[in-house]
């Protein structure tokens, strides 16, 4: 386990909604997915994942149901509706060119210019 | 993101809002406890495991805040609180509660009822199809002008030129062709309210009145009859014929009793049998005007029959204009454009159908908007309204101040509370939120009564100008407007007049705060914001006061006005002659004859009739041309006339001068003379003996003055007295209704039964229309002074009332907050007067600053009502010292209560008071 990073601004929301789309989570699934296919490198303050899913569901992206977890206990479950797929995308789409924009910006040496 | 799914989550998370905070509690306990196990599984024990879970979690109550707010509850929440929170302050000062809310329900309510008025005049518009598209056509008249002979309302323009919306029905035709050939107007049509009628139905007999129309004034309008059918075209196809009436959905109820079976039913119209083929829908107000609906609206074509006037049919008379003529605008013309092309037609028409004189000048054609009917013309009429909301908007100032200032004071006096607030986190912005949610609440209160009261007063002022005899149905509809209007007034108020005290409460250092309310026992002065309020408040009354004691004033100098006739004991009424039972001459020998009868009748000492009733705002003029002098060059030679009986100046008590009266000689076939009063001796005979000379009326008649009477009034008390000459109704007869004026000494409930017996002995059918007195005719052409006195007085009053408030409360809240300091002094050996002048001398001071101020404000505002005033100038000396010396009463009446209070404070008690 290397060094933990911490969460960039505003990308919570994208994680949530990635985390979902992969298949219905309660909000403590949703933390381990995350720490999961991150490779446990991301830092994530545990209870701001909560307000988070609150303002989403809210925004209609994702919607809620309760229901049993593994260890045959209630929990609320969070699925990803159409609207929040359609955000997802739009979403993925700018952070990918964010990245690219990024990438380039940080590779330019003195000679290129 | 959508506007409506944030919106449906938000209502369910109100509407279930224990389910939610259950369910928060416990998604966040299911995460806490799953992470403990997963712990417990890595090798911790249970307590170890759950404590470190619980940190993980980070603070639980700052996150369930996080979940709230994304749901867009915590404004919600904080609102509440705010609400309860104002809600228990009220029950706690329940005075400072009412006193606010009291205030501003009296100031918003006169500002509902004042806007209800306006509304009416300002706003409304036609209830017909696309009422902003109509024009109303008009016309500007020079002194010498081709139309003499104008019947209808017509206003003075400042440039002296009259101003009026009457044409002629030939001219009417006329331009309806040239703009049917080359359209740069919709269709023409047009109306004319004549005078009202007598209307029979199964042999019960009413007044009504009614509204003439061309065939297609439905059509264009754009109004379809509620029930049965409106006028068509072909319904004023042919003069004398077209016998239809559409009735008023109001006359429907009054007389019909809203039964379908009215469709199809003949009544008689001043005898006339008219058959009722439709109904219209109730808020339809005719053309005319938008405040009430005439009765009965009929084709123009029954002109002829129903109201003849003169020898020829008013639609073939090419002289007498009357008409109103209205058209919807084309769409891709310009107003401009049409009032051009339509000035050109009408030139060309007067010249084909009119004789013009060489020095005649053409009237100005203009094309005016309809949307509001006739009442475009008539700018006269809105300014008494912009002098009422004006000064109703000072009263609501001053009720607001009250607000203001109990506001200040409360927020002085909770200084340490807020402090304390502030001390634990709150946010400015937080506080003054809460002090702004309570003054939001008081204004929407006070707004809320003030808008019953409003609705409890909206037929006060309808009531007001009303005359007994002839009840107008003002319309004073209470919708949708005038409540927006009110609330958008409260709110406005509590923001404004909140936003101040907020802002003050939240100004001071949590510091001093904290240690300052406790030991005060010198006077500090907490800037001057309550003071300057009253001195505000003081100059707003001086204003206001002041304003109604000038309305007052004008309106006693107009009932003192010297008018020239005695109207004590004379009782009027109208009776018409119907054409279709006598025609001319035989009307003349009709009124000749009840006046005979009514003369004869006890009680009655002597009886006259005339054309127009005296002082009733109605005049009639002709040319005045004396026949042995030349033509005056400039200026016009007209005067006023009357058609009056044998026994007018003696029934009136208007002194004759020269000459005589009229006699018993002076028939029917005898040569027809005149009285002339003494503006035209003045005016035309200068240094000359009038008797016997001749002067030529209008038609080229010529008349020999026998006589010369004392000036009189004739339209109105504000008139100065133009030339007026009288002549016998027997000689001229232009009309066939007229006014009986009959002077007696007995009580009218007395003399009336034998009046109405007397005519019915000539003619069963013949009613006695609108019965007054001369003084309650008088009294009627000042109604709207009477009005504007009585709401000027009542604003006063009011302002008074709020400024006695203002002061008795700033007073008692400073009496209250220097108690410590007074009894210090007390202590130190100042006397009981001693303290009692110290805190009068406050309120005198306020009261002469605010007197000042007021005066200085009367000088600049009262030129605006200076044309409304009668007998006195604008800035009245006695008025204004009158309205400075109440209000300094009532200052320091107000102010005495509290400094009565101070010098009875016991020192002890004081010293001890925190």
């Amino acid at each position: 386990m290397g060094k933990q990073v911490d969460l960039l601004q505003g990308t919570l929301d994208l994680l949530i909604l990635k985390a979902v789309s992969l298949g219905p989570l309660h909000g403590y699934g949703v933390l381990l997915r995350i720490q999961q296919i991150s490779g446990e490198q991301l830092e994530i303050q545990q209870g701001s994942l909560y307000p988070a899913l609150y303002r989403l569901e809210h925004q209609g992206w994702i919607a809620s149901e309760w229901g049993e977890s593994d260890n045959n206990r209630k929990a609320k479950f969070y699925s990803l509706t159409d609207t929040g797929k359609k955000q997802l995308r739009s979403e993925e789409d700018r952070w990918n060119r964010m990245a690219a924009v990024m990438a380039t910006i940080l590779k330019t040496t003195s000679e290129e210019i | 993101m959508s506007l409506p799914t944030r919106l449906r989550s938000f209502v369910r998370s109100l509407v279930h809002r224990s389910t939610l905070e259950n369910e928060m509690k416990s998604e966040v306990w299911f995460h806490v406890e799953s992470r403990a196990a997963d712990l417990e599984a890595a090798g911790l024990t249970r307590s170890q495991a759950l404590r470190q879970a619980k940190v993980e979690f980070g603070p639980v109550a700052t996150h369930t805040d996080g979940m709230r707010q994304a749901l867009g509850l915590r404004w919600f929440d904080e609102l509440r609180g705010d609400l309860l929170y104002s809600a228990r302050m009220f029950r706690r000062t329940p005075g400072f509660a009412l006193v606010a809310i009291a205030s501003l329900a009296l100031g918003i309510g006169a500002n509902t009822v004042i806007f209800t008025l306006a509304k009416g005049v300002l706003l409304d518009r036609l209830a017909v199809r696309k009422p902003g598209e109509l024009r109303l056509f008009a016309i500007l008249l020079d002194k010498k002008s081709p139309v003499h002979s104008v019947w209808g309302s017509f206003f003075r323009n400042p440039d002296g030129r009259t101003y009026t919306s009457s044409f002629s029905y030939p001219a009417y035709q006329l331009l309806r062709q040239q703009n049917q050939a080359h359209p740069v107007i919709g269709d023409l049509f047009a109306f004319k309210d004549p005078r009202r009628m007598t209307i029979s139905v199964d042999g019960h007999a009413d007044v009504v009145s009614p509204e003439v129309v061309s065939g297609n004034y439905y059509e264009q309008l754009g109004v379809h009859a509620s029930l049965g059918r409106a006028i068509k075209p072909s319904d004023d196809a042919v003069p004398g014929a077209g016998a239809v009436a559409v009735i008023s959905d109001g006359l429907w109820s009054r007389m019909f009793g809203r039964s379908p079976l009215v469709i199809g039913k003949t009544i008689e119209l001043n005898l006339i049998p008219v058959t009722i083929v439709g109904v219209n829908p109730p808020d339809f107000t005719g053309a005319a005007i938008v405040q009430s609906s005439p009765d009965v609206f009929l084709p123009l074509s029954m002109q002829p029959v129903l109201f003849p006037t003169g020898k020829a049919s008013l639609l073939s008379n090419k002289d007498n204009w009357w008409l109103q003529v209205m058209a919807r605008t084309k769409p891709g013309v310009k107003d401009s454009e049409a009032r051009a092309a339509i000035s050109v037609w009408l030139e060309q028409d007067i010249r084909a159908t009119m004789k013009v004189g060489k020095d005649d000048q053409m009237p100005t054609f203009v094309l005016s908007d309809g949307s509001q009917g006739m009442a475009s013309l008539n700018r006269t009429f809105k300014q008494p309204i912009f002098v009422l909301l004006a000064m109703t908007a000072l009263v609501l100032l001053l009720a607001s101040a009250n607000l203001a200032n109990l506001l200040l004071a409360r927020s002085s006096s909770r200084q340490r509370e807020l402090a304390v607030r502030m001390a634990l986190g709150a946010t400015r912005a937080r506080v003054m939120r809460q002090v702004l949610t309570e003054s939001l609440l008081l204004s929407s209160l006070g707004g809320t009564a003030g808008l019953m009261l409003g609705y409890l007063c909206r037929s006060a002022i309808p009531h007001l100008l009303t005359s007994a005899w002839d009840p107008t149905k003002l319309n004073t509809r209470f919708d949708l407007k005038i409540f927006a209007f009110t609330a958008a007034l409260s709110i406005l108020t509590g923001v404004l007049f909140g936003i101040g005290p907020a802002w003050k409460a939240t100004r001071t250092e949590v510091n001093t705060g904290l240690k300052e309310s406790s030991a005060a026992s010198t006077r500090r002065r907490k800037g001057l914001a309550g003071p300057a309020l009253v001195v505000f408040q003081v100059a707003l009354s001086m204003l206001l006061v002041a304003g109604g004691g000038l309305f007052a004033r004008t309106l006693v100098n107009l009932s003192k006005a010297e008018i020239g006739f005695d109207p004590s004991g004379i009782l009027l009424f109208d009776v018409q002659a119907p054409e279709a039972r006598y025609p001319k001459p035989r009307d003349i020998t009709l009124h000749a004859r009840i006046e005979e009868q009514i003369a004869a009748v006890p009680g009655v000492q002597s009886v006259t009739l005339t054309q127009l009733p005296m002082l009733a705002s109605s005049m009639s003029n002709t040319d005045f041309v004396p026949t042995d002098q030349p033509k005056p060059a400039e200026g016009t030679a007209v005067a006023n006339v009357n058609e009056v009986g044998r026994t007018f100046f003696s029934t009136f008590r208007i002194p004759i001068l020269y000459g005589r009266g009229f006699g018993a000689t002076d028939t029917t076939t005898s040569p027809a003379v005149a009285v002339v009063n003494e503006a035209i001796v003045k005016r035309f005979y200068p240094n000359q003996n009038p008797i016997g000379r001749t002067f030529k009326g209008d038609n080229d008649k010529v008349y020999q003055i026998v006589g010369v009477s004392r000036d009189s009034k004739y339209t109105d008390l504000r008139e100065t007295i133009d030339p007026t000459f009288y002549i016998l109704y027997n000689q001229s007869a232009e009309d066939s209704e007229m006014t009986y004026a009959v002077k007696t000494s007995i009580p009218t409930t007395d003399l009336l039964p034998r009046l109405r017996a007397a005519v019915q002995l000539i003619d069963r059918d013949l009613p006695l229309r609108d019965i007054r007195t001369q003084q309650e005719q008088i009294d009627a052409t000042i109604s709207q002074e009477r009005l504007f006195a009585t709401l000027t007085g009542a604003f006063g009053l009011l302002a008074l009332t709020l400024a006695c408030i203002g002061i008795y409360g700033i007073m008692a809240y400073d009496v209250a907050r220097r108690t410590n300091e007074i009894g210090v002094r007390m202590a130190l050996g100042a006397r009981a007067g001693m303290v009692l002048r110290m805190i009068l001398r406050e309120s005198i001071w306020m009261a002469v600053a605010g007197i000042a101020l007021g005066v200085a404000g009367a000088f600049g505002l009262t030129r605006f009502v200076s044309t409304m005033l009668y007998g006195l100038k604008a800035m009245d000396a006695a008025t204004m010292i009158g309205a400075a010396a109440v209000l300094f009463v009532v200052a320091i009446a107000a102010g005495y209560g509290p400094a009565r209070r101070a010098s009875r404070i016991d020192p002890i008690v004081a010293l001890r008071h925190e």
